[in-house]
């Protein structure tokens, strides 16, 4: 069976800084995906590269069979792909309701069409339909990173990318986007994540990743690797 | 006394207005793709010239003058605004083939070299321009005469309420645009992050192209609007280009409305001195440029960034 997302053998470089060296990820449709590792081992570089903001210097990624080495970022879009990049990176001088609008920019929908998709937003996230006339910029940060999400939510994709929803977020607010992520699985969205929070990210992941310094070193069910001595030592402290 | 300082007030809004229009031209490039066009001079008087030369064939019927020479009667009827619409569709698409010649192999790379080959594209054109019209300024009449109107008083021409208004509505309707449209938004959000609105699925190579397609449009409109106050010349651009470019860092670059302030304070501020003294003009409004940025690096109104170390 093909998966959904097959990155092969995927190199990245920053001139002549490999920052994902022969990198082998699958995700199947339907689950939730991890990539843990510590900052710096190149998880956003994957994940950019996935969305298609960065070229690889070798190897290959394949989206529901179809080679998508190649294609702009705009159209893996409409591929079916949607990114919420690093540090949330809503339009702030633009309403939220601009926002998610522009998320559905690759649907071409009527007037009709995008009021009922930016309506389910709001169902999802309450708290952005009472901001839905301010600009970004004036949310907080938890309110930024629903934005982000629900903004990616609105290409409709069959494979959604996370980068490090929890950044900066206090921990009630983590444990909402994390229930966010168990409803969007719910409803047969395909989770890829990126994320620092470890425990948090494996708890919920039926496959995950541990990334270092650019390559995969070990990979397994979340449950595996929650109890994986390396992975224990390494990202969940001893004694967790 | 009063009629002098009206006259210079209407002058001085008239050349703002266009000074406003290419500061807001030389904006909207640069929020999209943090580039300028170092040609827009060349544009404004390619505009004029191309302008002139569509009136001229649209007028062959024979009490129209000669090409340097146009009757007022060529500018007459709708020659005018179908010239200025024609001279904006052959400019905006000039704009895209200078996108594509030379911005998109340079852009978002180190170095300046879009600076050079902008000013070389624009160098191109103007040699280009010489070839084909000459290097005589010719006159272009305004559509309403150029019959010095009373207005309270002072001399105003006819032509100075023509390139205001124009210039208001366009400012206008653009601010619209960016604020309201789809295409706006679009605009605004690659402004923001080229990548990030990839991510949207806009495709911003279009976008940006857009931006520069517009951008020359408004250059060549502008030197439609212009040259009947002064003459047409090939290189009548380059002065009004420097001085709406330094309207626009005054008023901050990044931001489109304090652009179009930068430019207006500028055209007055150019009419206030000259009443005074014509001479000083220059050398009044560059030094309060720089007095200006030295207070204000990004401008009265630009964004302050603070540059991490």
């Amino acid at each position: 069976m093909t998966a959904m997302l097959e990155v092969s053998t995927a190199s990245i470089g920053y001139g002549p800084i490999r920052a994902v060296a022969e990198a082998s990820i699958r995700v199947e449709a339907g689950q939730v995906v991890a990539i843990v590792g510590a900052n710096g081992a190149g998880k956003t570089t994957l994940l950019k590269s996935i969305a298609g903001l960065l070229p690889l210097s070798s190897g290959h990624i394949h989206f529901e069979g179809r080679d998508i080495t190649a294609m702009p970022p705009h159209r893996r879009v409409g591929a079916g792909i949607a990114l919420s990049p690093e540090g949330r990176q809503v339009f702030p001088d633009q309403t939220v309701r601009d926002n998610l609008e522009l998320g559905a920019w690759s649907r071409n929908l009527s007037s009709s069409a995008l009021e009922d998709a930016v309506e389910e937003q709001f169902n999802l996230f309450p708290r952005l339909r009472e901001r839905q006339g301010q600009m970004a910029v004036t949310l907080s940060g938890g309110e930024q990173q629903m934005l982000a999400i629900a903004r990616a939510l609105m290409s409709a994709p069959r494979l959604l990318l996370l980068d490090e929803p929890s950044l900066g977020l206090a921990p009630l607010v983590i444990k909402e986007i994390f229930a966010i992520i168990r409803t969007l699985r719910g409803r047969g969205i395909t989770v890829l994540l990126v994320e620092q929070m470890a425990n948090l990210a494996l708890g919920v992941a039926d496959r995950a990743y541990v990334l270092e310094t650019g390559r995969v070193t070990l990979s397994g069910t979340g449950a595996e690797l929650l109890l994986h001595p390396q992975v224990r030592a390494a990202y969940l402290g001893a004694g967790h | 006394m009063l009629a002098t300082y009206l006259q210079a007030l209407v002058s001085g809004l008239a050349i703002g207005g266009i000074y406003a229009l290419i500061a807001l031209s030389f904006s909207i490039t640069f929020t999209t793709t943090k580039t300028l066009n170092f040609a827009q001079g060349e544009f404004i008087g390619v505009g004029a010239f191309l302008g002139v030369t569509i009136l001229y064939a649209l007028s062959a019927s024979g009490d129209a003058g000669s090409f340097a020479a146009l009757s007022p009667a060529a500018s007459g009827g709708f020659s005018y605004p179908v010239a200025a619409a024609v001279v904006g569709a052959v400019l905006g698409t000039l704009g895209i083939l200078l996108f594509l010649a030379a911005i998109r192999p340079f852009a978002g790379k180190p170095g300046m070299s879009w600076v050079m080959s902008t000013i070389g594209f624009g160098i191109i054109l103007q040699s280009l321009g010489l070839a084909v019209w000459g290097p005589a300024p010719v006159n272009m009449p305004s559509p309403f005469g150029d019959d010095v109107m009373r207005l309270g008083g002072a001399g105003v021409r006819p032509q100075e309420i023509v390139v205001l208004t124009v210039a208001v509505l366009l400012m206008v309707a653009l601010d619209l645009v960016m604020r309201r449209t789809r295409m706006g938004k679009a605009m605004r959000a690659v402004a923001y992050s080229p990548q990030v609105a990839a991510l949207m699925g806009i495709n911003v190579t279009l976008v940006m192209a857009g931006a520069f397609a517009l951008s020359s449009a408004l250059a060549g409109i502008g030197g439609v609007l212009v040259a009947p106050v002064a003459s047409a010349s090939l290189f009548m651009g380059m002065g009004i280009a420097l001085k709406a470019f330094s309207g626009a860092i005054m008023g901050g670059l990044d931001n489109p409305r304090g652009c179009i302030f930068g430019g207006f304070a500028l055209g007055l501020l150019e009419a206030g001195v000259a009443l005074w003294q014509a001479q000083w003009r220059e050398i009044a409004i560059f030094a309060l440029i720089i007095l200006v940025l030295a207070i204000r690096p990004n401008g009265l109104f630009g964004a302050r960034t603070l540059d991490k170390v």
